[in-house]
């Protein structure tokens, strides 16, 4: 019978396969039963409350809001503009590579670190536009560009102190030590809430910088740290003779460190780090209770809006909708660059 | 062998030296009156709260809106001659004095109850302009609870905003009258609400104001009812860093001038009549208005404003009523009765100075 | 080949093992000595001279707002209300009575939730090995949804959907606090069950990774000996896949002490919101954050020293 292949399964092949799957045993049928009823009902009453109870005016009115804050409507279409283009590498991305030309895909990695540049080009003074100040930025491409940074910020800061905290110098070794074990002993939080609300106490009197400045800042230092034991992780994963090989061929010291060890050490910790990047995105929401109007601040202003009072269960579904689906993405575009190195790693 | 991670370590040795010598290069500036740099700035950087219907909120068009923005409107009309020439920054409430003593904004208009120790040097180190709404705490409760009182709130469950003087004057009163009661506390007003609706707690407090504003939102609005007692005072006013006597100055005439705009009849319809009548139609004799609308002296010059500050505030918002009644009142969801914040000519307790 | 695996394969690599090393061998011995000491002592002043500079314009900022640094105001009474908790407080008390208040409230939620979310990992993480699709189903689905909706949301969604949306759950934890005669606070339901979904999404993941890491030879042979499933795992495969899972569940118990304190979105009453609340009252930024940090270390030690002793008896029992 396994000799015959066929385009479906045959309807007694697919009952067996059913009562294999769902109703085995006795314990087996239970447990099915009662799951079905408790996710039926529950999806039932989730159906039902969407399509019918909920008011998603307070989502709709604001789809510009929760995207691009209150980012000013002359020149929204440069916020809306750098969310495409972020689409569109996505999208180039995740396409299988054999669909793009192979200039393309060389030049993919370059453009992911564009992207920020780009958006700060774009969002704060571009190519003879008007100036639109931090202040402006909102909603998910705040939440983005705060994410992005951080990520540009915490990954090479990462790399340092994972070097640094193997290094030979003891002084080194014991600061950068204590700079990450203190850093992530931490609650998010309370870095923050020093971010913001503490940074001006230990600055001359007068110095200032931005609140996304500081908010990335702060995200940066958190995030660095956990990524360096990522990185720190993967390095000790290379095998000794790794490094024997390099020295026999005459590498430098840091040649080895830059050619050798860390592209094999990033490779090993790149599930790790994504998983850091994702928690990048969900680490923004906090900056919403000190007064930044990213995705979920944006949102709390919404409801302050005296025609959409007490819509928070719609809000927050949608938030969740939303947050869940970049993640989603996020993690996605972790795996297809895992896959391409691991491709191009085994030659 | 030491010299492998040595040799590369040179290079992190720069990072810390970078960031000592950025940190030494403190220029000593001279003290510039913020009013000065608001003008070179070319927009007035105001801290408003965002998340509170009626005084400060995002529309869905994106723009800022309410009672405390309009007095950032206002300043920046009288200042700049343009009142969307604002800045806004949200700040919570633990935020709000270090925003206005490191500069990051101008001028503070978040519903900032004036106290003593947020004026004094050794407390905040702020200075008031003329509270804009006087406000006082007070307990919402459902009607059908039976309650009328604070004494019928005998071991009853509160609820009430974290980190704000409310907790505290709650907390005051009850001791003092020897209730003991429950606390909830929140982040957020909306939040706050929202806990009372569904019936986490038995009371609400929070400013009238607030409690007045969340009850027009309510579905029953008239189940509900604010108890006649009022646990404290609570005069919202815009404030500015203190010992910019300059800056403090052109913030407070500017909410003076809206309020005697009211007293007057100006209004932002009539404005540029009234103009027109006082330079060259009948008005033209009455020097107090000639002065006030700055067609006569320098009134404006002197607190470094242009003479016609007045007439550019309420062209922008119009007078203090209409700014009321455009945000809280009767017309509106959010709607309060005037009651202490009416103009004193009405009974309430809104008074300019004379404008000489 | 024993220097092999006693030493740092990085770090203290023997001088015999690097002959090769030209660059090494080119520079005179003094100044391979001297350098390190010299890069060092550069490093140290460097670091040294920012934090007195960051000190120093601290003190010149707090002098100006009149505020030098001090723990006095520790003594004086905290006169906020707090929700309640397992210690008994009134408003006359001390700030530091009322840290400790909150420091206790943090234990409470960070204990409880542990166990919570370490029951309901084991179970996810297990679950997607189960033979039952549905179940199978559920929990993958479980795992992805959860993880990859910020922890904020969570509490939100439980706090305001659940528990203020529907009086029903709300009167079945009052119900429940007065069975067990404990002080629990719907807000303080919402943290827990908040903090559980979304670290045991988590620590399921972490378990999945170690019945994986248990070979599969295992699970057949337990079957050839007539085990059912449940006692499979349970029995056999759970314990071996201890070992990898131990060093997870450690990470994910301090990422849940520490997100324990968004405590703030639900009005739970724990230390970072005593902190937040002392510095609206007192301005003792400082002080406030100091305390705060100190807590999270005695949370942090407790929960990694815990672990390391568990860690240490699965390895001699293994």
């Amino acid at each position: 019978m396994a000799d015959t292949p066929r385009p479906g399964p045959r309807p007694a092949q697919l009952l067996r396969r059913l009562r294999r799957g769902l109703f085995a045993s006795h314990l087996d049928t239970l447990i099915t039963v009662v799951l079905a009823v408790v996710c039926g009902s529950g999806l039932w009453s989730l159906l039902h409350w969407t399509f019918l109870q909920a008011d998603w005016a307070v989502v709709q009115d604001n789809i510009r809001l929760y995207f691009n804050g209150n980012f000013p409507v002359s020149q929204i279409w440069r916020s809306w503009s750098w969310l495409g283009l972020l689409g569109v590498l996505c999208i180039l991305t995740l396409m299988p590579s054999r669909l793009l030309p192979p200039a393309m895909v060389r030049l993919l990695p370059l453009f992911w670190v564009l992207i920020l540049p780009i958006g700060l080009l774009l969002l704060a003074a571009g190519l003879g536009f008007e100036p639109v100040k931090s202040r402006f930025w909102g909603g998910l491409q705040l939440s983005l560009l705060l994410t992005l940074g951080t990520i540009l910020m915490a990954l090479p800061l990462g790399i340092l102190m994972a070097l640094a905290r193997r290094s030979s110098l003891p002084l080194l070794r014991w600061l950068t030590t204590g700079y990450i074990e203190l850093m992530r002993g931490m609650p998010l939080i309370a870095v923050l809430f020093f971010g913001q609300l503490m940074i001006p106490l230990f600055l001359p009197e007068g110095w200032t910088f931005s609140r996304v400045l500081r908010a990335v800042l702060s995200l940066g230092f958190f995030m660095a740290a956990y990524m360096a034991e990522d990185v720190r992780g993967g390095l000790q994963s290379i095998p000794k003779t790794q490094l024997e090989a390099a020295r026999s061929l005459g590498l430098s010291p840091l040649l080895t460190i830059a050619l050798v060890e860390l592209p094999q050490a990033l490779r090993t910790a790149l599930p790790a780090l994504a998983n850091q990047c994702v928690a990048s995105l969900q680490n923004t929401s906090l900056l919403a209770y000190l007064g930044l109007i990213e995705l979920l601040g944006i949102s709390r202003s919404i409801l302050a809006n005296p025609n959409y009072l007490g819509r928070h269960l719609e809000v927050y579904l949608w938030l969740a909708l939303v947050y869940w689906a970049v993640c989603i993405l996020m993690t996605s575009l972790a795996r297809r660059v895992e896959h391409s190195l691991n491709v191009t790693g085994h030659h | 062998m030491h010299a492998m991670p040595s040799n590369s370590l040179k290079r992190f040795a720069i990072m810390p030296l970078l960031l000592a010598l950025a940190s030494c290069a403190t220029a000593p500036e001279e003290k510039v009156s913020l009013l000065e740099q608001v003008k070179s700035n070319g927009e007035l950087r105001c801290g408003v709260s965002g998340r509170l219907p009626g005084f400060s909120f995002v529309t869905s068009e994106g723009a800022y809106t309410g009672l405390d923005v309009d007095i950032c409107r206002a300043v920046a009309a009288a200042v700049l001659g343009n009142p969307d020439d604002v800045a806004y920054t949200q700040l919570t409430a633990a935020q709000r004095f270090t925003a206005l003593s490191s500069g990051e904004i101008d001028m503070l208009s978040r519903n900032t109850t004036q106290t003593l120790s947020r004026d004094s040097a050794g407390g905040n180190g702020l200075a008031f302009a003329p509270v804009v709404f006087y406000d006082g705490q007070g307990v919402m409760v459902r009607k059908d609870s039976g309650i009328t009182n604070l004494e019928g709130l005998e071991d009853k469950t509160f609820c009430a905003r974290a980190g704000t003087t409310t907790e505290r004057n709650l907390n005051d009163v009850m001791q003092a009258e020897g209730i003991a009661y429950e606390l909830v506390k929140f982040e957020t007003p909306d939040q706050m609400e929202g806990a009372y609706l569904a019936g986490r707690c038995d009371a609400a407090t929070a400013d009238r104001s607030s409690l007045n504003s969340s009850r027009a939102g309510f579905e029953a609005p008239d189940e509900h009812v604010i108890l006649d007692e009022v646990l404290s005072k609570e005069p919202l006013a815009p404030a500015t860093v203190d010992g910019d006597s300059q800056w403090a100055d052109a913030v407070r005439w500017v909410v003076h001038g809206l309020m005697a705009a009211e007293e007057q009849g100006i209004t932002q319809g009539n404005i540029d009549d009234q103009v027109t009548s006082a330079t060259s139609g009948e008005n033209q004799e009455n020097a107090a208005i000639r002065r006030f609308l700055g067609i006569e002296g320098d009134l404006g010059a002197k607190l470094g404003l242009p003479n016609d500050f007045v007439v550019q505030a309420v062209r922008a918002v119009g007078n203090y009523g209409e700014i009321y009644d455009r945000h809280l009142g009767p017309d509106t969801p959010t709607f309060i009765p005037r009651g202490l914040n009416d103009s004193y000519v009405n009974g309430g307790l809104h008074y300019a100075p004379p404008f000489n | 080949m024993a220097v092999f695996t006693t030493h740092h394969p990085l770090i203290n690599e023997p001088d015999s093992l690097s002959p090769e090393d030209t660059l090494v061998s080119k520079r005179p011995a003094w100044r391979r000595k001297l350098l390190p000491i010299l890069l060092q002592v550069g490093i140290g002043l460097l670091v040294l001279g920012a934090i007195a500079l960051l000190l120093s314009n601290l003190q010149i900022n707090l002098l100006r707002r009149g505020l030098e640094l001090s723990f006095d105001w520790l003594g004086r009474p905290a006169r906020f209300p707090l929700s309640r908790g397992l210690l008994p407080y009134q408003t006359e008390d001390s700030y530091a009575w009322a840290f400790a208040v909150g420091f206790a409230n943090s234990l409470q939620v960070v204990v409880v939730g542990l166990i919570l979310a370490t029951m309901l990992g084991v179970i996810g993480g297990a679950a997607s090995f189960s033979s039952n699709w549905l179940l199978r189903k559920l929990a993958t689905l479980y795992v992805a949804v959860a993880r990859n909706v910020p922890p904020l949301l969570h509490l939100l969604f439980w706090y305001v959907a659940v528990f203020l949306g529907f009086p029903a759950a709300r009167v079945s934890v009052d119900a429940l606090a007065s069975w067990l005669r404990l002080p629990i606070s719907v807000e303080f339901m919402a943290l827990l069950i908040g903090l559980t979904v979304y670290t045991g999404a988590y620590i399921a993941e972490v378990v999945r990774g170690g019945i994986n890491s248990v070979p599969r030879g295992q699970w057949e042979a337990a079957r050839s000996l007539g085990f059912g499933e449940g006692r499979t795992l349970r029995l056999i495969i759970l314990p071996q896949a201890l070992r990898a899972i131990l060093p997870g569940l450690n990470s994910q118990y301090i990422n849940l002490a520490k997100n324990s304190t968004l405590a703030i979105a639900v009005g739970y009453s724990d230390i970072f919101s005593i902190a937040n609340t002392t510095f609206n009252q007192t301005g003792r930024a400082i002080e406030a954050f100091v305390l705060l940090l100190g807590g999270f270390l005695a949370v942090n030690l407790l929960i990694s020293g815990v672990m390391n002793l568990l860690n240490r008896l699965v390895l001699q029992r293994g």
